[in-house]
């Protein structure tokens, strides 16, 4: 008897089907990443407030959530002041909700530099309970499932150490100001990277404030960008293929994105198809369900939209994540989630 | 610009600070296949240990760049295997044969042979029974020899591209793999199925051991007669090449084993050894870049004995190590109690046995695996250790045992009785993640035997 696979049922685990993507084959079928970082939270029935304070709760809300989904890779995020709390900026945990910045590091006139701590992630802010959650997540089931840890990027930890008004206006009327405190967030990104490399994380950057949404193709190019490839060129050093996530609507920025090193590119509100035309060749593409939808869309809208998604999505030639535009909400029904995977699993193949 | 630290072994957390000292172009200046685009391979530990290798969390590594470019070389094959077929190399398995099939392949241009089987490290790099489980689900008993991974790994494909052709040697071979290879077949695979001859006949010679010669360069013209089947080049004058090759490996292996058991103290550890020792097989898929790491482990070695350093204590107890260990945690472990190991018998001997180079090709080749201490008996094979114990280099002797693997349930208990004069630890290893506190104490009961003696 042959047992030759011809099949369209899994044997391949996350950890094997991710290691095939980042070396350009392609496996079983495609990666199912949505992003799901909070809402895993609501998965266990966590406060919220215990998920991101404390590591091993997040990495047994993110296990969790693995077993009742079965999608492709652990996601260690709750919110994107991380690093900036770590140097300096006050938060308020609020029992059920994410963070919320309070205080910036860089607040009233008077307030310099000098202020800005270069943090030492075991020790200050939260970052200890990231690096935590990874090394409990990363002994709990990291030879089966790949643990991916989000880091802010610099210009979206420069506006979380700073009013983000003010920060934004800073970019046309203190530039240099603004260059400044992107160079001190990437050093401090750089240790963190550091750190959870050694727990057993792989660090995606995430840079949602540098959306285009947010700031102008030109305002990118000069202030985010070198931020995002500073913080590339060192994962590159240690061979690591890197994953860059940017929220909103992209499309203005997509000429840009090749210019990060990015190894892969998560994208948000942007024409999938326009995706792949302009970066496929170069970029493997993660992407990009809409957000709203999943939190609120009928199971049969998400089924159907989401296999249209991956339809279009396996054909990008270095290789696709199928995968939310952005988190997914953290109150959006199991229901949803689970169709959003089943419908990817069912017309997400490349084997067979 | 990193230079090398004071000899010693580290942790990958150590080697992760070290790595910070490492310049842009030393990254750059090594590749695999020549390609500066995928084919870089410096990496520290810590790089693998995040795509899943978690042992490495807890072993040790020699704190030199020449061990830092061996192993990012060696955790790098699995992607390097896919990247020949990527740029149009062909791919072939060899199994059960240790050692001489891959010379023939090496004839070939852009043909790169790999040994399946060494996917047996696997789970115990990944701490993890992912590929065991699922060969036991496939019908190889849980108490077989952990090369059943090779099973897993034919069944999954994602930790080697679809070989363009396998050559299965069965015969005098592990009759375990005997049964796996049978089971890969199964799953739709094609071996081209040789045989190598019984044991040579030590009580007939020289009649004994010419027909197995000239049965194994029948066999070896079938390997070859295949291979030009599959490439349509037929060009002998580049077996001699590949000979030659071959016989550049195998000294320099025999060289860097010599200098690093002889030395007063050891320039090496026994991991980054054995390491060494198995690359004779194929050259870790890129056999040109494999020479030059060894000529820089050689270099590293050399100026390390010269200056009288090394990596362990200069009283470490010198042992010798039978069968090499699926679990490389072990030998870390052995070091940690102060032993240290001066002598290898491990089923790659026999890839180190010179080629003569002066006589017809595949008649070489035979006559070079036949001479080799597996194919021989068990008291050839143990000859070298009751040396060094009888001229005093040698103390102990640990023997590792495969569970289910068959050279290891018949010799063990003959190995232990021809080397009674000296105190010798038999050890089954223990599956991934499994080593208890029970085997570190016998380990330290061993040491103190030998410390009593």
């Amino acid at each position: 008897m042959s047992l030759m696979v011809d099949k369209k049922y899994e044997i391949l685990n996350p950890r094997e089907r991710f290691g095939l993507l980042v070396i350009d084959e392609k496996p079983d079928r495609c990666n199912i990443i949505p992003l799901i970082t909070s809402h895993a939270a609501a998965v266990t029935g966590i406060s919220l407030k215990d998920y991101y304070t404390n590591g091993t709760a997040m990495a047994k809300a993110q296990i969790a959530a693995i077993e009742e989904y079965g999608h492709d890779a652990i996601s260690i995020f709750s919110e994107v002041g991380i690093i900036a709390e770590a140097m300096g900026s006050e938060f308020i945990y609020p029992d059920d909700d994410l963070p919320v910045l309070k205080k910036p590091a860089l607040t009233g006139l008077k307030q310099t530099m000098d202020c800005l701590r270069q943090p030492d992630p075991k020790k200050d802010g939260r970052l200890p309970v990231y690096l935590e959650a990874i090394d409990y997540a990363y002994s709990a089931v990291g030879d089966k499932i790949p643990i991916l840890a989000y880091v802010p990027a610099p210009f979206t930890t420069g506006m979380m150490l700073s009013d983000p008004n003010q920060f934004l206006l800073d970019t046309i009327k203190n530039p240099q100001r603004v260059k400044k405190i992107i160079e001190i967030s990437l050093n401090a990104a750089i240790e963190f990277c550091y750190e959870i490399i050694n727990a057993g994380g792989l660090p995606i950057l995430v840079d949602p404030l540098a959306s285009g949404s947010v700031i102008s193709p030109k305002a990118f190019r000069d202030f985010a960008l070198p931020g995002e490839q500073g913080l590339i060129n060192f994962l590159h050093r240690y061979d690591f293929d890197v994953i860059l996530h940017i929220c909103g609507d992209t499309t203005p920025l997509l000429d840009s994105l090749i210019l990060t090193g990015a190894d892969l590119i998560s994208l948000d509100r942007v024409d999938l198809n326009l995706a792949i035309q302009k970066l496929a060749k170069k970029i493997r593409i993660i992407g990009n369900f809409d957000t709203t939808k999943i939190g609120f869309g009928s199971t049969d809208e998400i089924a159907k939209e989401v296999k249209e998604m991956v339809r279009i999505g396996i054909k990008a030639e270095k290789g696709y994540i199928a995968s939310t535009g952005c988190e997914v909400p953290i109150r959006t029904p199991v229901e949803n989630v689970k169709t959003f995977i089943s419908a990817a699993k069912e017309v997400g193949w490349y084997w067979g | 610009m990193f230079r090398d630290p004071k000899p010693q072994k580290i942790s990958l957390s150590d080697w992760s600070q070290q790595f910070k000292l490492v310049g842009e172009e030393q990254i750059k200046k090594f590749t695999y296949y020549r390609n500066p685009e995928w084919g870089i391979y410096l990496s520290p530990p810590a790089t693998f240990m995040v795509y899943g290798a978690r042992e490495l969390k807890r072993l040790k590594f020699d704190n030199s760049m020449a061990s830092l470019r061996l192993w990012g070389f060696v955790f790098n094959e699995s992607e390097r295997l896919f990247r020949a077929k990527q740029i149009g190399k062909r791919v072939i398995a060899t199994m059960g044969d240790l050692g001489t099939v891959p010379v023939i392949i090496m004839a070939f241009p852009h043909c790169i042979p790999f040994y399946p089987e060494c996917i047996w490290w696997t789970p115990f790099f990944k701490e993890s029974t992912v590929l065991l489980d699922v060969a036991t689900e496939m019908g190889i008993p849980e108490a077989a020899c952990f090369s059943k991974a090779t099973l897993a790994a034919f069944y999954k494909k994602a930790y080697f591209p679809k070989p363009d052709l396998i050559f299965a040697s069965t015969g005098a071979s592990c009759d375990d793999y005997s049964c796996i290879m049978q089971q890969i077949e199964d799953l739709g695979y094609d071996p081209f199925w040789l045989e190598i001859p019984f044991r040579r006949d030590d009580l007939n010679p020289p009649l004994g051991g010419l027909r197995q010669e000239e049965y194994l360069i029948s066999e070896y013209e079938r390997v070859w007669n295949r291979m030009v089947e599959l490439t349509g080049i037929n060009d002998k004058n580049r077996l001699i090449q590949s000979i030659k090759k071959a016989n550049r490996l195998r000294s320099l292996v025999a060289n860097l084993k010599k200098l690093t058991y002889e030395a007063s103290i050891a320039p090496l550890p026994a991991l980054e050894m054995m390491t060494i020792e198995f690359g004779n097989l194929y050259g870790y898929a890129d056999s040109d870049e494999w020479l030059n790491i060894l000529e820089m482990v050689q270099e590293t070695i050399c100026n390390r004995v010269k200056q009288g350093v090394g990596v362990l204590e200069e009283d470490a107890i010198p042992i010798a190590w039978i069968t090499p260990s699926a679990d490389p945690l072990l030998l870390n472990l052995v070091e940690d109690f102060g032993l240290r190991i001066v002598e290898t018998e491990y089923v790659i001997n026999q890839a180190l046995v010179p080629i003569e180079e002066d006589i017809e090709s595949f008649r070489a080749l035979a006559r070079s695996f036949l001479k080799a201490s597996l194919i021989g008996s068990t008291k050839e094979r143990v000859k070298r250790i009751i040396d060094g114990v009888n001229n005093g280099r040698i103390k102990g002797v640990l023997i590792t045992n495969m569970i289910g693997a068959s050279h290891c349930a018949m010799e063990t208990r003959l190995m232990e009785k021809m080397l009674s004069d000296v105190p010798v630890l038999s050890i089954d290893v223990p599956a991934p993640f499994g080593i208890t506190e029970q085997l570190r104490t016998r380990i330290a009961a061993f040491t103190e035997t030998i410390k009593n003696k």
